[in-house]
């Protein structure tokens, strides 16, 4: 009796979400997904292929350099943005004179828009006349200034940039982790004598374990799915250099180069095995996180 | 050991600093650019305005149509909100605290939307079904889609569910509180953090949207929001960007966010403040 | 408290929502004046029709003339212009799913087969008079389709190369390169005289090869009597090795040290304005760019376009002088008659002269050009048709497996290698992505044996 009950109610509470879920998520996601075994350019009638465009997943070395890519750059931004943010949220969280204007200033990045992100990066990282090499040069540090924007560089600007719009995001949401810790436990802490040091060691990070899973794993994901600040900037490039999964998704759908640049074809057919082996990678990494770290999400 | 204290508090302050300057340099930019005018701003060769052009602003202010479109992009923003928070609160409520069949699927569900992006291209179908549901003309329409992307804010709810212990709302349900009561007085409170930080992403991720309310307001001009109006500041007479304008615009339509931001901190001070005890 | 906030909020949303937010199945009644809803307002028996655009830079002008059609039609026609950005197609797509459509289309040279082929169009053969078939060009891919017409011309962009005058006489050079090989020299000259003020011989915005070879290297190729985009109208295949020598001199020109560092990541907006500031020698580009240093960049040099170079300086073929359509009619619209006449006023003399006497485009009709005024913008002079500039046919776009040719190209002029493999390859690539779309997508290709490049000018011009 109790039982149906309760079952009823769950029942009821999870009714919108998953309504909207599958009605506006999922069913639009299997519409696009039914082209990966055709042949479609967006117009005309589909031609069924079968398995062709999986073969040629197979043979696309474009893609499998941008799934190389996407891996160096959803790790260089998770390693600078995620001990960063945990850092500045356990910093912040408590007692500090200010912290109110600094949590502030750490979150002003995660508001700009990326077309805004694209031109003020340009003008600091560009060769020819950039910022930063303007002050590297004027303290002695370089020459003729670094390429930043160029081959070599490219990768690791895009995930500076990355990682200068992101810390913020992840610091709020530790911070806002860290504030479900209830205040008692600290206290019972500091009078059994134990430092700043230790006390996030032996108390704050265990009690912050299933919303740091959680937040990690979100981290990965969008990591893994980013593409748009790199597109403004970059395009993916030079020669491909930037190319994530992503983008190069993206194009297929979307090419690049309006304006008088030629007709473009857009290749929904195989963008849609693209975007389904993509989720599948995605989904993989995400499965592996998640068990990997289930210990954090030990409670009490 | 006081000499270690302020050792340890110089270094931790010149870290803040750096850090923080970091952080702001590109917003200076920013601020700053939207004072230049374009071929300035574009050379990109100074880092203060050569002459201070005030102007940018009632320029963008005009063309963007601010006065118009910010009642538009408010709605679509409140909106999602409160309806994000809703659906996600109650579905993480249940996962979290219920068993029942199809939990497992319904979490499978929510991941499997996240690790999918086919861009713009599910806009289509979706375009399809407000079609039939005759809100294909209106803000409703873009409101719903918004809500229906949850995911990551019901991931993150459902994760400080598990840090709420359970005790306490299984003491108020033995004391005869029913399961709806339960969730809204004692879980609902407890999940403020939670609540802020998703309010305040949903309000951001709504506010910057761009190419669902351009879709859904194709025949009335009159419900565009902000970002379309932002868009159309990009392209002038002439072929090439109107980057001032652009930048100017976008220091205006940030502020909304940060009243956001301000808002949704003192979710996060709640607790801190009323520790100040000791 | 979180729970009086949510409430409170969401009653206000609510209260503002219902009251705002329209609602597209509310019967009658609905408030949105001039929505371009089916005709059902009462005032009279106004036949509504919507133009929709996705240009910008003529945007207060065509404002005016759609006033100056509402007020002075004597037929109760109503055209509500809707100005799209970026998202024209986005949104064009979408509202053929609707009872929404336009009426009256924008298109564009890489529109409208698109367009065409999604059946977006219809003919207006039915409304064209004798008068008009003569006035305005028949261009085959471009405003006709299977012997029908679907658009008719208004302006067209051509190409050309700019050069900065004063850094030209700075280094002795006299007058603008003609072969590819003085356009390497030229560009050393340049920077050897500039580079101690940071200015470089020569420029393209590689942040997109796509972007930066449909500009430069298609007109070279296309002057020295090459398909543009690689195919050969003759043979009807794809046969990059025209561009070999084109992307050689590229190449040589980055080798030299003579290009803007940098231009990897350089967008064509950043280009312009150091164009501006006197900061590069040369760049190929559209007629656009006279319009860019009047409004948006204000030119701190003396500066002029010329014809671009050839391969050799033997002038084999046409610079593509691009365009032939504007203004299309929409296959759904219901008012198809009354779209017409707002078309008819369009297109009328007043409409296409002042159209090219205030800068928006260099006009593409015979009967125009031979009365229109050059448009007041400094620059303007050196884009202005002359014998050698002419309408290419379209070539069938085709989508590869595997890299782009322009990102192929640009790859080798980075990192090296051997172009001739580079070329057979995308030769292989995209003849097989030809093959396959002939076969199955319905694209036709049908060699052309007489074709003749050169015999493609002088019809705007002599």
């Amino acid at each position: 009796m109790n039982k149906t009950k309760n079952a009823l109610f769950s029942y009821s509470f999870i009714f919108p979400s998953a309504l909207l879920t599958i009605v506006l998520g999922i069913y639009p996601i299997a519409w696009a997904f039914r082209y990966m075994f055709y042949d479609y350019k967006g117009y005309g009638t589909a031609r069924f292929t079968g398995l062709d465009n999986f073969s040629r997943i197979l043979k696309d070395t474009q893609f499998w350099d941008s799934v190389v890519n996407t891996f160096v750059y959803a790790g260089g931004k998770l390693l600078i943005t995620i001990p960063l943010a945990l850092l500045l949220a356990a910093i912040l969280n408590r007692g500090l004179r200010g912290r109110q204007l600094l949590r502030g200033i750490f979150f002003m990045p995660t508001v700009i828009s990326t077309a805004v992100m694209a031109v003020v990066f340009f003008t600091i990282f560009n060769s020819y006349n950039g910022i930063l090499n303007q002050f590297l040069i004027k303290l002695g540090l370089s020459d003729s200034g670094i390429d930043w924007l160029g081959p070599k560089y490219a990768m690791l600007t895009v995930i500076l940039v990355a990682a200068w719009g992101a810390v913020g995001n992840y610091m709020l949401l530790f911070l806002a982790g860290l504030q479900n810790i209830p205040e008692d436990v600290y206290e019972a802490s500091a009078l059994d004598g134990a430092s700043k040091i230790q006390q996030f060691r032996y108390v704050t990070l265990p009690m912050l374990g299933p919303v740091m899973q959680m937040v990690i794993m979100l981290a990965i994901i969008t990591a893994l799915k980013g593409y748009e600040s790199i597109m403004v900037l970059t395009e993916g490039g030079p020669v491909g250099k930037t190319e994530v999964m992503f983008l190069y998704l993206y194009k297929l759908f979307f090419p690049i180069g309006g304006g008088s640049a030629g007709v473009q074809v857009q290749e929904f057919g195989y963008g849609s095995a693209v975007a389904f082996v993509s989720a599948i990678i995605v989904g993989i990494i995400s499965l592996i996180y998640f068990y990997a770290s289930r210990r954090m999400n030990q409670t009490d | 050991m006081r000499i270690r204290t302020i050792l340890g508090n110089t270094v931790l302050w010149i870290f803040l600093l750096a850090f923080a300057f970091i952080t702001l340099i590109p917003v200076v930019i920013t601020v700053l650019g939207s004072f230049k005018t374009n071929a300035e701003l574009t050379t990109g060769a100074t880092f203060l305005p050569s002459s201070w052009h005030f102007s940018n602003y009632a320029e963008a202010w005009q063309q963007a149509n601010f006065s118009k479109y910010t009642l538009n992009s408010l709605i679509i923003s409140l909106s999602a909100v409160v309806g994000t928070l809703l659906v996600s609160s109650m579905a993480a409520y249940v996962v979290d605290r219920m068993d029942f069949f199809g939990k497992k699927i319904y979490i499978g569900l929510q991941s499997f939307t996240m690790f999918v992006a086919v861009g713009a291209v599910v806009l289509r179908p979706q375009f399809d079904l407000m079609v039939k549901l005759h809100l294909h003309s209106s803000l409703w329409g873009v409101i719903l889609i918004l809500i229906s992307a949850h995911a990551s804010i019901f991931f993150i709810l459902f994760s400080f569910m598990k840090g709420i212990p359970r005790e306490l709302d299984e003491a108020a349900l033995i004391d005869g509180s029913s399961l709806g009561r339960t969730f809204w007085r004692i879980i609902l409170p407890l999940l403020g953090p939670g609540l802020g930080v998703g309010a305040l992403f949903t309000f951001r991720g709504a506010w910057n949207e761009y190419l669902l309310p351009l879709v859904f307001t194709m025949t009335k001009p009159e419900l565009q929001t902000l970002t379309v109006g932002l868009a159309n500041l990009k392209y002038g007479i002439s072929a090439a960007s109107q980057t001032h304008y652009m930048m100017a615009g976008a220091c205006l339509s940030i502020l909304p966010i940060l009243v956001a931001y301000l808002f949704a901190n003192k979710s996060f001070m709640q607790m801190t403040a009323g520790s100040l005890k000791g | 408290m979180m729970k009086r906030t949510l409430m409170t909020s969401m009653s206000l949303v609510l209260a503002l929502g219902l009251a705002a937010c329209g609602n597209g199945n509310s019967g009658g009644g609905n408030a949105a004046e001039g929505s371009g809803d089916a005709a059902t307002g009462g005032s009279g028996e106004k036949t509504k029709i919507s133009y929709w655009t996705g240009d910008r830079h003529d945007a207060d002008f065509v404002k005016e003339k759609v006033a100056e059609f509402n007020r002075a039609n004597t037929d109760g026609i109503e055209v509500e212009l809707v100005v799209k950005g970026d998202d024209f197609d986005t949104a064009l797509d979408l509202s053929f799913q609707t009872s929404d459509a336009p009426d009256v289309i924008r298109v564009k040279e890489n529109t409208i087969q698109t367009f065409y082929k999604k059946g977006f169009l219809a003919p207006i053969d039915e409304f064209l008079t004798d008068e008009l078939k003569a006035k305005f060009p028949a261009m085959p891919d471009l405003n006709e389709f299977d012997g029908k017409r679907y658009s008719l011309p208004n302006y067209g962009t051509t190409m050309r190369l700019v050069y900065n005058k004063d850094l030209f006489a700075k280094a002795g050079v006299e007058n603008p390169p003609t072969t590819l090989q003085e356009l390497v020299d030229t560009a050393k000259k340049l920077t050897e005289a500039g580079k101690a003020d940071g200015a470089y011989g020569f420029a393209l915005n590689f942040k997109s090869p796509s972007s930066a070879f449909a500009r430069s290297a298609r007109v070279i190729a296309e002057m020295s009597g090459y398909g543009g985009f690689g195919y050969d109208f003759k043979t009807a295949r794809y046969d990059f090795s025209g561009l070999e020598p084109i992307i050689n001199a590229f190449k040589q020109i980055k080798d030299d040290g003579s290009m803007l560092p940098g231009v990897e990541s350089l967008d064509i907006d950043p280009l312009r304005a150091q164009f501006a500031e006197g900061k590069i020698g040369m760049y190929i580009s559209y007629s656009s760019e006279p319009g860019v240093y009047k409004n948006q960049f204000p030119a701190k040099i003396d500066w002029a376009a010329a014809p671009a170079p050839t391969i050799d300086g033997m002038v084999k073929g046409a610079s593509g002088f691009l365009g032939g359509q504007w203004l299309s009619l929409s296959s759904k619209s219901e008012n198809k008659e009354a779209a017409w006449k707002f078309m008819q006023f369009m297109y009328g003399d007043q409409v296409l002269t002042d159209y090219q006497e205030k800068g928006f485009g260099i006009s593409m009709v015979p009967s125009i050009s031979a009365v229109a005024a050059t448009p007041d913008v400094n620059g303007i002079e050196g884009f202005l048709p002359n014998k050698n500039d002419g309408v290419w046919p379209i070539y069938p776009a085709v989508a590869p497996e595997g890299m782009k040719s322009d990102d192929a190209f640009f790859k080798y002029m980075l990192n090296g290698g051997d172009l001739k493999a580079v070329i057979a390859d995308l030769n292989k690539r995209y003849n097989a992505a030809l093959d396959s779309a002939i076969a199955n997508d319905g694209i036709k290709a049908e060699p052309d044996a007489g074709f003749d490049p050169a015999g493609l000018g002088g019809k705007f011009a002599k």
